[in-house]
């Protein structure tokens, strides 16, 4: 995150130069309000997975047990031991992969379109865009079952990677376009006076700065497909095809939620989405020094 | 530089390469939206048909076996809009929805500056933070807000407590729709928090270090430097996550049903509640259609404003 | 040009793949498999009986294959619409027994001979009425849960009450002694009684005389704020004084016998899965084994029982089913009695009265059995599934719990709704 843009650099002139302590404890007195608001964002996640390691009989408790006193690793291992884990984990991962992958190529070749171009049809597009995210997904559901029956997509993972790719890409191509947008144009017109044909200034020039808001997409992508519910609990019948999020579904029933082992398998459940960005992340501070124009 | 000389074309080729470049420069919008388009075409048609046709309909659990509604015209509509009811919850979900919109971005972009500002390791333990926060499922996170304000078990009535900020040893928050809104909103606030902060940082470190440097060069000081040059570049940015937040912020439905045990009390109906109570749990999925028809033209009207500032920022010269 | 091309076909390439390898079915009808809808409760609760049951049917029909798919129950009847409206619903589903009126009134099942299936000749009254419909016969009873009070027998023992109460009355005067005793501690609760708990609510309304809703004349009318329903809920808020339970709570969350388990209750109303839940190794309290007893909830009537509510699941052919003759021979399997027993060990109420007996010997099972013999059910009518989705019964509850509206008013609203709803599209 090194090469990470300060708004704020401070002046060269040599004759403004600001003492080092009161700098250095104005950078600490920013530490400590991003680490007080880490500790209140990620409160509840704690909680969370403080309660995967306690027993059973310590998770209701009227004083509150902040710490386990006693922690356990049997949550984990009944939540891996419930049926279809492991399948589970299969579908999520096939699912959100070709989902991320597909979005992000699609909806930066249509945001190029909505972005630069001019062209008869693009405000229609926008509204369509914009008009298809406003649709309340449990009023779909019906019509949608109708229309995935007749093309025989009903209990297959390519359904529900089709029907998350439509919810996922107006979000998707939105968001690209807001970021192309913020893009200098100067940049994209001495790379094509270099020579380079207009597509070939997109990719060369447009891609990699647009490394932050693809990460940003991805990201956003890649939790909605994972943490989607009900659209795969309504099309996904055989529980070998099942994602995680319906696997989840299986630790209520009548009897009320097993909350422990419910927790212990959301917990494992967010690890891959950790790993995701962790894997990402460096991208988002990537800036202009890869890839610019030089002058 | 290269200079325009170096193309080295005669007037002949000049010609053909300049045709065949306009046809493929007019072409190459809808070549690159075409995949996008299809798929979203494809899937959406056809069901989108469906439920505006389902809305002149009566088509219940009876309807639905059969595969064939019955056409009323706008009784649906009608019936919506005679329900007193419903500018109740119209108004609640409007005021609901500018509440968490604002608290979102306010924070969301306070926090994003804040990653600006702190040291590399604070940087990646907050951001990693955020999407953790960001990746549990929702579901998941709204059973952790209703243990944590629980009446008997919860940990905000006993932190609550030993503060001395009162006596809140077996506090309802849910009893007073004001307080209960007041959990709704921290919930939803704290889960879109993450999407906004990642979103906007992912913006700023795009603004170009040159523009930056060169400002602060010119004596500009911090404040302005990020009025001037940050704010424009990052003013797309902004009315997107904002129109996302306003339409998503409409829509909560599954916080509200899952914390309430699927049994709000009418006070608590918002837009997508009132939806699905007024017509999935009963099966009249006629009437349901007709909601969510009305609810896209309410988000529509909401979005108008930001939608005229996207076309107009957006247009290429 | 060619890398976007290149990009396109690997992309395609890729999503072919991935569904290809996750799509195993076909998609036309052989009558080499049937589909089963069952609740999750049976995937953790009894997987011996569906065991059982697959395996007597597979020799029954050695070339068909039985695809058991659990459910859950906030959102199965989603699932069940969206297959219905598409066409491939599943051959066998269980249905809540509160949910079979409004699909056997909407022609979502094909019409059964009871005959056909085993032990039908002493089905439980309870469970059989939820299958019927116009005079015939469109489910199969599958099995029922009756509530109980299960109590801290300790407690009891120290608070000077010598044995179960005989009469509402004496409950009252029970619960004020253990109140006294422990009800300092503002957790206490010698009743543990949610706001929203209307399955035990409704029992003092039928034990009164009264019911929720009668039909008159073809019409549906609300009977909650006539006088002897007015009784029956002045006395769920004097019950209710005796709890600390959450006003706008329910029963489920959390889990009562959970709280029960923590050990600052005295006595609460659940099914007799209840019972060994509390004393559950992993989220019970194994300690409180040989502490805790059961009674049926005695009516105000004394020497009486109260009427239970007989919660329960039927199981129901689709219509659109293309293999009845299977899916009825599955049911059969699986409501044998073999099958049956299975489920009545893992703390529930057989379908039929002829395994109650087998409930009684068991001492753990023995008082729900006992109580599962004074019932009540919902009215009977398709509209109903609709009163309990405006959650009219419970917003009733919780006014007169909370104080906001006296119990006259709260019931007279409640009536009001009731009428309207079951009277809708009649």
């Amino acid at each position: 995150m090194s090469s990470v843009t300060q708004i704020a650099p401070t002046p060269v002139a040599p004759a403004v130069t600001r003492p080092r302590s009161r700098k250095r404890l104005r950078k600490a007195g920013w530490n400590v309000l991003g680490l007080i608001v880490l500790a209140v964002m990620v409160f509840p996640v704690y909680w969370m997975v403080s309660t995967a390691f306690k027993p059973g009989h310590d998770i209701l408790s009227y004083t509150p047990q902040w710490i386990p006193t006693h922690p356990v690793l049997s949550n984990f291992t009944d939540a891996i031991h419930q049926q279809f884990f492991w399948n589970a984990v299969k579908n999520s991962l096939i699912v959100t992969t070709v989902v991320v992958v597909l979005s992000l190529v699609l909806a930066f070749l249509a945001a190029l379109a909505l972005a630069k171009f001019s062209f008869y049809g693009r405000k229609p597009f926008i509204v369509v865009i914009l008009g298809v995210q406003m649709v309340p997904l449990a009023a779909l559901i019906i019509p949608l079952y109708i229309l995935m029956s007749r093309v025989h997509q009903v209990d297959k993972l390519s359904g529900v990677i089709v029907m998350y790719l439509t919810f996922v890409l107006p979000f998707a191509v939105w968001t690209l376009r807001g970021f192309l947008l913020g893009v200098p144009k100067e940049l994209e017109e001495s790379a094509m006076v270099d020579g380079a044909t207009r597509f070939g200034a997109f990719v060369r020039i447009l891609l990699p700065l647009l490394g932050p808001g693809l990460v940003a997409t991805s990201i956003f992508a890649f939790i909605q497909a994972w943490n989607e519910f009900i659209i795969a609990y309504v099309f996904l019948h055989t529980p070998e095809k099942q994602t995680l999020m319906v696997w989840l579904a299986s630790f209520t029933t009548l009897r009320g939620t097993d909350w422990g082992p419910l927790m212990a398998g959301a917990t494992l459940c967010s690890l891959p989405v950790i790993v995701f960005f962790v894997l990402v992340q460096r991208k988002i501070a990537f800036g202009l020094t890869a890839g610019a124009v030089k002058g | 530089m290269a200079s325009v000389a170096e193309s080295g074309v005669t007037p002949a080729s000049r010609r053909r390469r300049f045709s065949r470049r306009r046809v493929g420069q007019a072409a190459a919008p809808y070549v690159l939206l075409t995949p996008a388009a299809a798929v979203i075409g494809l899937v959406l048609a056809y069901p989108l048909y469906l439920l505006v046709k389902m809305s002149f309909e009566k088509y219940g659990l009876f309807e639905l076996i059969r595969h064939k509604g019955r056409w009323i015209g706008t009784a649906n509509y009608a019936s919506i809009f005679h329900d007193g009811e419903f500018w109740h919850v119209v108004l609640r979900t409007l005021v609901f929805t500018i509440v968490c919109v604002s608290l979102t971005m306010v924070l969301g972009t306070a926090i994003a500056l804040l990653l600006l500002q702190v040291s590399r390791w604070v940087r990646i333990a907050l951001t990693t933070g955020l999407v953790l926060v960001w990746a549990v499922p929702v579901i998941v996170a709204v059973n952790i807000w209703r243990w944590m304000v629980d009446y008997q078990f919860g940990v905000a009535n006993w932190t609550l407590t030993k503060l001395h900020l009162g006596d809140f040893a077996r506090h309802d928050w849910f009893a007073n729709p004001w307080t209960g809104f007041g959990v709704f909103t921290l919930l939803i606030v704290w889960g879109a928090i993450p999407f906004v902060t990642i979103t906007v940082y992912a913006g700023l470190a795009q603004v170009p270090h040159e523009l930056l440097e060169a400002a602060a060069i010119d004596g500009a000081r911090p404040w302005a430097i990020f009025r001037e040059v940050t704010l424009p570049l990052l003013k797309p940015i902004f009315v997107i996550l904002t129109s996302l937040s306003i339409i998503w912020d409409f829509q909560v439905f599954q916080q509200i049903w899952v914390m309430l045990d699927a049994r709000p009390s009418s006070d608590y109906y918002t837009m997508a509640i009132y939806a699905f109570h007024q017509s999935f749990q009963i099966s009249e999925y006629g009437l349901g259609a007709a909601i969510a028809v009305v609810m896209v033209l309410f988000m529509f009207m909401a979005t108008l404003i930001y939608l005229r500032q996207m076309l107009r920022t957006g247009e290429v010269n | 040009m060619k890398v976007r091309y290149l990009a396109a076909g690997l992309l395609v390439a890729m999503l072919a793949v991935a569904a290809s390898t996750a799509s195993g079915g076909t998609s036309r009808s052989h009558a080499t498999k049937i589909v089963v809808w069952l609740q999750n409760d049976a995937q953790n609760g009894w997987p011996e009986a569906v065991a059982l049951a697959n395996r007597n049917f597979k020799a029954q029909h050695p070339d068909v294959d039985v695809d058991v798919q659990y459910q859950s129950w906030g959102t199965h009847l989603t699932k069940f619409d969206a297959a219905l409206a598409g066409g491939d619903a599943p051959d066998v589903i269980e249905m809540g027994n509160t949910e079979m009126t409004k699909y056997m009134a909407a022609g979502a099942f094909k019409s059964l001979t009871q005959s056909a299936f085993p032990n039908s000749a002493t089905w439980l009254q309870g469970l059989k009425g939820s299958c019927q419909f116009n005079g015939k016969l469109y489910g199969v009873p599958y099995y029922a849960g009756a509530r109980a009070v299960i109590y801290r027998t300790d407690q009891y023992k120290a608070a000077g009450i010598k044995s179960a109460p005989k009469s509402l009355a004496q409950f009252m005067v029970d619960g004020q002694k253990l109140m006294k005793k422990y009800g300092k501690d503002g957790n206490y609760s010698a009743v543990y009684f949610p706001g929203k708990y209307w399955y035990y609510a409704m029992s003092f309304v039928y034990d009164y005389g009264s019911q929720i809703a009668i039909r008159k004349g073809g019409k549906w009318k609300g009977t909650l704020n006539t006088p002897r329903a007015l009784a029956a809920l002045n006395q769920v808020k004097r019950v209710m004084k005796l709890s600390r339970a959450s006003k706008t709570g329910d029963e489920a969350n959390p889990q009562q016998a959970l709280v029960f388990a923590k050990g600052k209750v005295g006595s609460f109303v659940g099914n007799g899965w209840e019972w060994p839940y509390a004393l559950d190794t992993k989220v019970g309290n194994p300690a409180l084994d040989g502490k805790m007893n059961a009674y049926p909830m005695p009516s105000h009537l004394r020497g009486k029982f109260m009427p239970t509510f007989l919660g329960g699941s039927d199981l129901a052919i689709p219509v659109t089913t293309k293999n009845q003759g299977l899916a009825a021979d599955w049911i059969k399997a699986f409501t044998s009695t073999a099958s049956e027993s299975e489920i009545a060990k893992a703390g529930n109420i057989a379908n039929t009265t002829k395994l109650l007996s087998f409930n009684a010997s068991n001492p753990k099972l023995a008082p729900f059995a006992r109580a599962a013999k004074y019932s009540w059910f919902v009215p009977t009518s398709p509209n109903w599934t609709n009163v309990e989705n405006a959650n009219v019964l419970q917003n009733m509850l919780v006014k007169i719990a909370t104080g906001r509206a006296s119990v006259r008013a709260a019931a007279t609203s409640a009536s009001n709704q009731i009428t309207r709803i079951l009277n809708t599209g009649a």
